[in-house]
């Protein structure tokens, strides 16, 4: 029978070295998993997703932890852009080694499909995708071809 | 600023319309024989992948008339697109034929995309529901041609708001000069879209076409087009809200002038071409003014 403390050992584990995705907002951890589970890298890691987390600043909170010594600028692109405002943490030795918080681009590249179907970026083979924030917090897009204006979170990720 | 492309009325400021019509009004005091010797040797392509006689024929109208020469292709059926290029390798093929390129395309970015490609300016006459902005500028010189200005006045928009990508753009366009009041008159189901109207924008709304013909400078009609709609059923209540007849214009200003980017179906009837307020014919003699004074500023020719 496990106590208070060996559950909260359970849930988040200390890592040593590793990446933390810390402050997503409540729900959201599921959407940033899904990012993750498309790199390889992370096949034969542990990772660690916890839900509704109580915060001081943000109510609840999802994080997730990756015993993984870095990420590919690629997955911190799309974290940005399924959880801004996510801070992320590269863990070295228990210690946070580097500390950066994801931050909506203002410009969108190759990383979102268009949800237009008649975008001339669906029908053109292998063509390039980009979107425009349209907005000063950057939460609304305007695909570049197209001109069809988008939240951010109606954007078709691209994960492969 | 003016850039390679034309390819959006939404990248033109007021100052780049404002030079567009300049260059309009000098093509009209150019004498044609002067004209003729503008662009000798010059090659436009026109790449048309869906049917339009009137944008195709004014373009190869003006390259005509500036002593230059035209190829192209009209419907994608006889050419590689039928086996499956891509618009940015036709484009990066064509260029080597031609020194500027006019393309229509169904697909909504083709021009941008096809501009990004190409090295030679490209000029976009038209991708799918998105942007005409070679139309916009001939609305807007054809206004001035009109009123002899484009500030203070009044101009109903008639017809389809929503889908009528004519109607968006010269509804943004026009607001830039400033001082102009819109009498937006729809069926219920084809309002103009709410992000348009931008503070700034002094409109009315309305079902009703009568009561707005009496007070307007200008009445731009549009056709309700029946491919933009979904649902067949949606277009047969619709098609025929609006028909403009001859004796609905007794009331209207003597200077008032009733305009349509054409073709017409049953939204204008023919009694009203013989009436004074008739101006959609000379907007189409407009639009071959205008697109010289787009070839010769996307040529370098004139800036």
């Amino acid at each position: 029978m496990s106590t208070a403390t060996d559950e909260k050992v359970l849930v988040i584990p200390k890592i040593e070295n590793g990446i933390v995705i810390d402050h997503i907002p409540a729900g959201l951890g599921v959407r940033v998993l899904d990012v993750l589970r498309t790199w390889p890298g992370l096949d034969q890691e542990i990772v660690t997703l916890a839900c509704n987390l109580q915060s001081t600043r943000m109510g609840r909170k999802d994080m997730i932890k990756l015993w993984v010594p870095d990420l590919p600028n690629r997955l911190v692109e799309h974290i940005c852009l399924v959880s801004p405002g996510a801070t992320v943490k590269r863990i070295e030795g228990y210690r946070v080694a580097h500390r950066w918080v994801a931050v909506s681009p203002a410009e969108i590249r190759d990383l979102a499909r268009c949800r237009n179907p008649a975008c001339v970026t669906n029908h053109e083979r292998d063509a390039h995708t980009r979107f425009e924030a349209i907005d000063d917090a950057h939460r609304r897009f305007r695909c570049a071809f197209c001109e069809r204006v988008f939240a951010l979170e109606e954007l078709e990720l691209v994960l492969t | 600023m003016v850039t390679k492309d034309l390819l959006s009325a939404q990248d033109l400021s007021l100052e780049d319309l404002q030079r567009y019509l300049a260059l309009a009004e000098r093509v009209e005091a150019t004498p044609a024989a002067e004209r003729l010797r503008l662009l000798p040797g010059r090659i436009l392509a026109t790449l048309f992948y869906e049917p339009s006689t009137r944008t195709r024929l004014s373009f190869d109208s003006a390259m005509h008339r500036l002593g230059g020469s035209v190829l192209g292709f009209s419907g994608p059926e006889a050419t590689s697109v039928s086996k499956g290029e891509t618009v940015r390798d036709t484009v990066r093929t064509v260029e080597n034929y031609a020194d500027i390129i006019v393309i229509r395309h169904p697909r909504e970015g083709s021009a941008r995309i096809a501009a990004e490609a190409a090295r030679v300016p490209v000029i976009n006459a038209g991708d799918g529901a998105n942007q005409h902005p070679t139309q916009t500028l001939l609305d807007l010189y054809t206004i001035r041609k009109f009123l002899g200005r484009l500030s203070d006045l009044r101009i109903a928009l008639v017809g389809d708001l929503k889908y009528s990508r004519t109607v968006h753009s010269l509804f943004r366009a026009l607001n830039l000069f400033g001082g102009v009041e819109f009498v937006l008159v729809s069926p219920p189901t084809l309002t103009l879209p709410g992000h348009l109207k931008t503070p700034g924008h002094a409109f009315t709304e309305t079902t009703q076409l009568e009561g707005a013909l009496s007070t307007c400078d200008i009445v731009y009609m549009t056709r309700i087009q029946r491919e933009r709609f979904p649902d067949p059923v949606d277009y047969e209540k619709v098609k025929d809200a609006y028909r403009l007849e001859a004796w609905m214009l007794e009331g209207a200003r003597p200077h008032c002038r009733v305009l349509h980017p054409l073709p017409r179906v049953n939204e204008i009837a023919p009694d009203v071409d013989s009436t004074p307020f008739s101006g959609y014919f000379e907007q189409v003699a407009h639009g071959v003014t205008v697109r010289q004074a787009i070839l010769l500023l996307h040529l370098g020719v004139w800036s």
